[in-house]
């Protein structure tokens, strides 16, 4: 490496460039304005490719929703439409951080530049958490991609000894003692850059599981552990009323992850406190048109596409914020360094473009693929 | 004035030659400073040496399935596995061919070495994503040898569904290979892009750059917006391999056929990735080497950027015979007919140019002229492809498979050797010996048309293709094939002989080897690594009024009056108006 | 090898003493439209190339200059030429165009009243469905009858190609593709003498005989090639059968009724192996125990079968029926499920026929075959020695 830097500087001092070459100019560009264009171009066609390469999967999922409409709407309701808000709102807020960030890029406030970082990258390690959460229960149930699907409408909920939660957390979690240790060893070294570094990571790291708590506690109903023992109660009264005729809404509800199904059931459950038993028949009414589309659906052909669907477009978009927190680790890195300022903030630019596309995907996907109904 | 005059009391311009210091193949020494380098040219000339390795390989694969065709019960491999080997083989071969060779031959290989240096920059826009691409490259190379060790693959280069998802070779492995390869393509063309709107110097605007750069932007364009949907096809692909995913897949309500358009979304552009720059590559040479003005420059231009918009729309005529509705089939016929038009024009202008021209039948000349016969008749018989009704008959036989060797082989492949041997002074300041040359393109251009112009009688015969053995009334032509294949061979190691030898023996090439009046010319042969002092004065790309023969020398040189020295200093906001 | 090449010299000796110079035969009514248009397209082609060609050589040599020589024009452009030979050749495309898609139509519009023949492509091989259960590799047809091909593959994307009747269709799985087209030319029959007589020359002289060459089926038709076009898998080049064009219905009906059932009175294990050589298995299980494709038929019948899931049974008459109707229903350990279901391609006679014959060639204990030779319930599928069963009933 070192001949090539000495190579490029040769090549400053031969051509007398140096002079009005700032260090942040790379020797190729003339001014710091063609750098600028040359990136910002350069990232405007990467986000077209990125655009394209989603475009794919859309287009699958637009030819798998037009030749079979009944099984999106169908398997839908498995996907917990308040994870996904809490996502999608999780998301446009990093965008303004990241927005903002780059306004303090421009503007030399590099505290501001640091914090505003670092609560982007919080969002997406939230992101993940909840992320976390709706993929391992749904692996924990067998909704999966149609060749390892093993859904079984009958046991929702079959015992594994498999803890995939644990699995999707373990690489965090070594994440997070890495940068603790990191923030202790250079608090003991009196390393002050690296201090600086380590302190908003830290944060970042737990914010994960800041995600996977949140996450819990919103797909396991409401909020509070009382309410949804007493939910429960509810559920089972409910069953009792049907004497063993149990409805699929009721099967549905069971699984935690489907917070529609079970506040109809709540919805209906009050209603029958207060109308008496007349509310039973109308549920079987329901029932019954359910439990048709529930048997032509939940099968590998059916359900099974929609959950390869849902899992490559997610999965990919999980891929992206993955690649998003690097690039914003490398960014905070530079940050905490000082390295940009008026003439020169076009990497916090340009991450930000991308992190601005990835969060627009979302903002497609959450529609296409949980809110159906 | 008479021929080799230099008229006088003009001043000479003739930059000399390089130091060692400033040549940029010497400038730093040791394998780190090539393989961690930034320098465009270097990373081309990395390109030029991998682009060969594999062109070599495939075109072994290729003489095993000529000579495995000598016999209908197939010469070469035989025992119960003969059809697997052969499968693979021809598997290899196009995969090889078109994924490591074809697609980064001209637009990586030569483009990285040319597109800074014609354009008048000191490098691409980004020269670490540059150095990335080629390694993505490699990586790409990489996984298809792994495929290649662990169990092969026999999919042919389609992976066509559910084929590839239910055999056993390592359909991942090479796929994985293939959606590498796409980043580093699309990585190289948005270099490219970016480097040719933001780069250029002051006076460059986009109609006097050589066509070599218009070819190259139409193909990076390609690049940047076709590919990411080979990518995701791909990505599908392996995951309907791992999870059966089911989208293409039969058994899970997929359809195969999803899959075809998907895949050939992508490649039918990526068939316009590979002759685009073959068309740039073209237009020079021929203007260069007959000394004239191209003819229809704008037409040329447009022409190149129309393909690469209307490449986009046709992809349906590979599956006409795959069961699309009808009004769809038609439709993609039509707008298969419509691409022929701009390749056409391009045709015309080259002849045009040559005419009343001063030719000289210098090596890149003689492959230049070969391109435009071998490429007229490769886009003529494409003509009985995209009518319906002969396509009916034709699809996938030999008609097709000598159809697209004709563009691709006869078309990419000579046009690649005719820019190598044109561009060969300047990437490595050698000439070669001049007689050779020659000898080995007319072998190659008798080679080939004996390699595939049986093929068309045996394709329009009904001689399906993929086929390891075939029914003993195709023996005929399949021979006289084979026998073209070997004299191919021939000429293609005269070519690489003739080049070798060169680097040892060549004389020293002066800067101006054949009076081009593009930029690189401006340059010492081989360049400096900085390529450029100071911004250069930039011309009409294909005015050679001032350029002569110095006969003493042996160099041609560019005579100029002295007021029009170019001032030092550039006055500053110039080169923003160059984006306009 | 050096007879060969002066041979491949004179290839155009092909062109004035053969029958098929550019085309193999125009059998079909499709046959017609589309060599003419090939024809029309050539020649619109030499038209064009020939000029092309001759100015490029022609401008070579006549402009060959010494270096240095400045050239005698350095034309721009010319407008009004380039837009000519822009616009011009585009008469030409348009007229392809429309005559391409007009006889395309013409693929696509099957004629009411076209016989349906049932087709399905497996890896490697065809079944056509001629209705009322019976069932055959080869495609016979009725002369000037249009015949309308429903076509569904069972595994892999293949293509049928009838390079005589200029037709073509890709047969993909999980969807029904058509093809129609109208034989014009009707196969010639030699007696079965003759054929006998031609064998006997042919091997008197030293050779063999090669009813592929001659292109005549075993019972002395000559017929037209039908190929897979779609490359899928390792005998993609050798999925081919025949198609034969019959001139009278009845002619086609006895030979349907002769090849396309079993003789009540013909051995059925003799019919099954007609059936195990002509239907495909023979392409993916051996009779030798040689493991190819799938598990060979060595090994079947009154053997102990371990299964992929773990458990195993005694293969017998029932197993072998579901295995070949419902192959995947259960995998033997070490393969794939790759084999097609013969469901809808046998008749019950068929499998039964297959099934008998699988047991006279599978290696299980043929004494206590022997000695216990009566027959034996299907329900009980204890002891291999008890299952066992005559060949013929």
């Amino acid at each position: 490496m070192s001949t090539i830097e000495a190579a490029a500087e040769n090549a400053h001092d031969a051509h007398g460039h140096d002079h009005d070459h700032p260090s942040f100019l790379a020797h190729h560009f003339d001014t710091p304005e063609q750098q600028f264009d040359s990136g910002k171009l350069g990232i405007w066609l990467f986000l077209v490719t990125e655009i394209l390469f989603f475009s794919g999967m859309f287009c699958a999922y637009a030819i798998f929703r037009m030749l079979r409409p009944d099984v999106f709407e169908g398997c839908s309701q498995f996907l917990n439409t308040k994870l996904g808000a809490i996502n999608t709102g999780v998301l446009l807020f990093s965008s303004l951080t990241m927005a903002w960030a780059v306004r303090c890029s421009q503007t030399r406030q590099n505290k501001g530049l640091v914090a505003m970082l670092a609560s982007t990258l919080s969002c997406a390690m939230i992101f993940l958490g909840v992320k976390a959460i709706e993929y391992s229960h749904k692996w924990e149930m067998g909704l999966l991609p149609a060749g390892l699907f093993t859904f079984d409408q009958n046991n929702p909920h079959p015992e594994t000894d498999t803890h995939y939660l644990f699995y999707i957390c373990l690489p965090f979690m070594f994440l997070l003692a890495g940068v603790v240790l990191w923030l202790i060893i250079s608090l003991v070294r009196g390393n002050e850059f690296h201090v600086k570094c380590a302190k908003p990571l830290t944060v970042v790291a737990i914010c994960f599981f800041v995600g996977i708590g949140l996450g819990m506690i919103l797909e396991s109903g409401d909020s509070s552990h009382s309410e949804e023992e007493g939910l429960e109660e509810e559920v089972m009264m409910a069953e009792a009323v049907e004497l063993g005729n149990e409805s699929v809404l009721q099967k549905i509800s069971r699984d935690d992850t489907n917070s529609g199904a079970k506040s109809e059931l709540i919805a209906r459950a009050r209603q029958s406190d207060t109308a008496g038993t007349s509310i039973v028949q109308e549920g079987q009414i329901i029932s019954g048109a359910i439990v048709s589309v529930e048997e032509d659906v939940m099968t590998k052909r059916q359900a099974g596409v929609f959950f390869s669907i849902y899992y490559c477009m997610t999965g990919v978009h999980a891929i992206h914020i993955l690649f998003g927190i690097g690039f914003l680790v490398w960014l905070l890195v530079r940050a905490v360094r000082e390295d940009f300022n008026p003439q020169y903030f076009g990497p916090v630019d340009y991450v930000g473009l991308y992190w601005h596309l990835v969060d627009l995907i979302w903002i497609y996907l959450f529609p296409l693929l949980y809110l159906i109904r | 004035m008479s021929a080799g005059s230099i008229p006088s009391g003009n001043q000479i311009k003739d930059p000399g030659y390089p130091t060692s210091s400033e040549n940029y193949l010497t400038n730093s020494k040791g394998a780190l400073s090539w393989l961690l380098t930034l320098d465009h040219k270097r990373i081309g000339v990395m390109y030029l040496i991998g682009v060969m390795t594999a062109f070599f390989g495939a075109g072994l694969l290729a003489l095993l399935i000529r000579l495995h065709l000598f016999r209908p019960e197939g010469a070469v491999f035989s025992g119960p596995e003969a059809n697997n080997w052969y499968n693979q083989v021809f598997t290899l071969h196009g995969a090889i061919m078109v994924f490591l060779f074809i697609i980064p031959s001209i637009p990586a290989a030569l483009g990285n070495f040319l597109v800074p240096v014609m354009l008048g920059a000191k490098d691409v826009a980004f020269p670490r994503l540059n150095l990335s691409s080629f390694y993505l490259w490699v990586a790409g190379a990489l996984f298809f040898i792994a495929a290649l060790l662990a169990s092969r693959l026999d999919t042919g280069w389609t992976f066509y569904t559910p084929y590839s998802t239910t055999t056993d070779t390592s359909v991942i492995l090479a796929t994985s290979g293939a959606f590498i390869l796409g980043f580093s393509s699309i990585f190289t063309g948005l270099n490219f892009i970016v480097t040719i709107n933001t780069m250029r110097p002051p006076g460059m605007t986009w109609f006097r750059m050589p066509l070599f750069l218009w070819a190259t932007y139409a193909t990076s364009i390609i690049q940047v917006l076709a590919t990411p949907v080979l990518g995701i096809t791909l990505l599908l692909l392996i995951a309907e391999k791992v999870m059966h995913i089911g989208i293409f897949d039969p058994e899970f309500n997929g359809d195969p056929v999803t899959f075809q358009h998907f895949f050939w979304f992508y490649s039918h552009p990526a068939v316009y990735i590979m002759i685009l720059p073959a068309f740039g590559v073209i237009s020079d040479l021929i203007s260069v080497h007959s000394h004239k003005r191209i003819f229809g420059y704008r037409f040329i231009a447009y022409s190149s950027i129309a393909i690469a918009l209307l490449g986009f729309l046709v992809w349906g005529h590979h599956m006409f015979t795959s069961g699309m509705g009808p009004l769809t089939t038609i439709i993609f016929s039509a707008l298969t007919f419509t691409v022929s038009v701009p390749s056409a024009i391009k045709v015309f202008n080259w002849l045009a140019t040559m005419y009343k021209g001063s030719i000289s039948l210098t090596t890149p000349m003689c492959f230049a002229i070969s391109f435009i016969f071998l490429f007229t008749i490769g886009g003529l018989t494409g003509l009985h492809l995209g009518t319906l009704a002969t396509d009916m008959h034709l699809h996938d036989t030999y008609f097709v498979v000598a159809h697209f060797h004709y563009v691709m082989v006869g078309g990419t492949l000579v046009a690649f050797l005719g820019a190598l041997f044109h561009w060969w002074p300047k990437m490595f300041g050698k000439m070669y010996n001049e007689t050779g040359g020659r000898i080995s393109a007319l072998v190659i251009f008798l080679g080939f048309n004996l390699t595939f112009l049986p093929q068309f009688v045996l394709g329009s015969r009904g001689m399906p293709r993929r086929y390891a053995t075939y029914d003993p009334e195709f023996q005929t032509l399949h021979q006289v094939s084979t026998y073209g294949t070997l004299l191919l061979g021939v000429g293609l190691l005269i070519s690489l002989v003739v080049l070798l030898r060169s680097l040892y023996k060549g004389e020293r090439a002066p800067a101006n080897p054949w009076g081009g009046a593009t930029l690189e010319w401006q340059c010492t042969s081989p360049p400096p690594f900085y390529n450029f002092d100071r911004p250069p004065l930039v011309g009409d790309p294909y005015d050679f009024s001032d350029i002569f023969w110095d006969s003493e020398n042996e160099r041609y040189v560019t005579i100029e009056p002295d007021r029009k020295i170019a001032p030092v200093e550039q006055p500053e906001p110039v080169h923003a108006e160059g984006n306009h | 090898m050096f007879a060969n090449l002066t041979s491949s010299m004179f290839v155009l000796g092909d062109y004035t003493s053969s029958d098929y110079a550019w085309f193999p035969e125009n059998a079909s009514t499709f046959a017609t439209d589309n060599d003419w248009l090939f024809a029309v397209i050539s020649i619109v082609c030499v038209l064009f190339f020939v000029p092309i060609a001759g100015a490029l050589f022609y401008f070579a040599y006549k402009y060959q200059k010494p270096k240095g020589t400045p050239a005698e024009s350095n034309t721009a452009h010319n407008t009004p030429l380039e837009l000519a030979w822009s616009i011009g050749p585009s008469f030409f495309l348009v007229g392809m165009f429309i005559f391409g898609a007009k006889a395309y139509l013409d693929h696509r519009t099957v004629p009411d009243g076209a016989n349906d023949i049932g087709l399905q492509a497996f890896s490697w091989g065809w079944t056509f469905n001629y209705g009322g259960g019976m069932y055959n590799p080869e495609l016979h047809i009725l002369l000037d009858e249009p015949t309308k091909l429903s076509m569904r593959s069972t595994d892999v994307i293949h293509s049928v190609f009838v390079p005589a009747f200029r037709a073509k269709k890709d047969v993909v799985p999980g969807r029904y593709n058509y093809m129609w087209f109208k034989p014009t030319v009707a196969s010639e029959k030699v007696s079965d003498e003759v054929l006998q007589q031609a064998i006997d020359a042919t091997e008197a002289a030293g050779g063999s005989w090669d009813f592929d060459r001659w292109q005549f089926t075993q019972d002395g038709y000559r017929f037209f090639d039908l190929f897979c076009t779609e490359y899928c898998g390792k005998n993609h080049s050798n999925m081919q059968t025949v198609v034969v064009v019959h001139e009278t219905l009845e002619d086609l009906n006895a030979w349907i009724d002769q090849y396309s059932k079993r003789d009540p009175k013909m051995d059925p294990a003799k019919y099954g192996q007609t059936l195990y050589e002509n239907r495909g298995c023979k392409g993916c299980h051996s009779l030798d125990g040689s493991k190819v494709v799938g598990p060979s038929f060595n090994q079947s019948y009154g053997n102990q079968r371990p299964f992929a899931d773990g458990s195993g049974l005694v293969a017998d008459e029932n197993y072998l029926r579901e295995s070949i109707l419902y192959p995947k229903a259960k995998i033997v350990a070490g393969y794939k499920p790759v084999m097609p279901s013969y469901k809808g391609q046998l008749s019950d006679d068929d499998v039964y026929s297959l099934v008998e014959f699988l047991k006279t060639v599978s290696m299980y204990n043929k004494d206590a075959a022997d000695e216990n030779s009566a027959g034996v319930d299907p329900e009980d599928q204890g002891d291999e020695e008890e299952k066992a069963e005559a060949p013929a009933e």
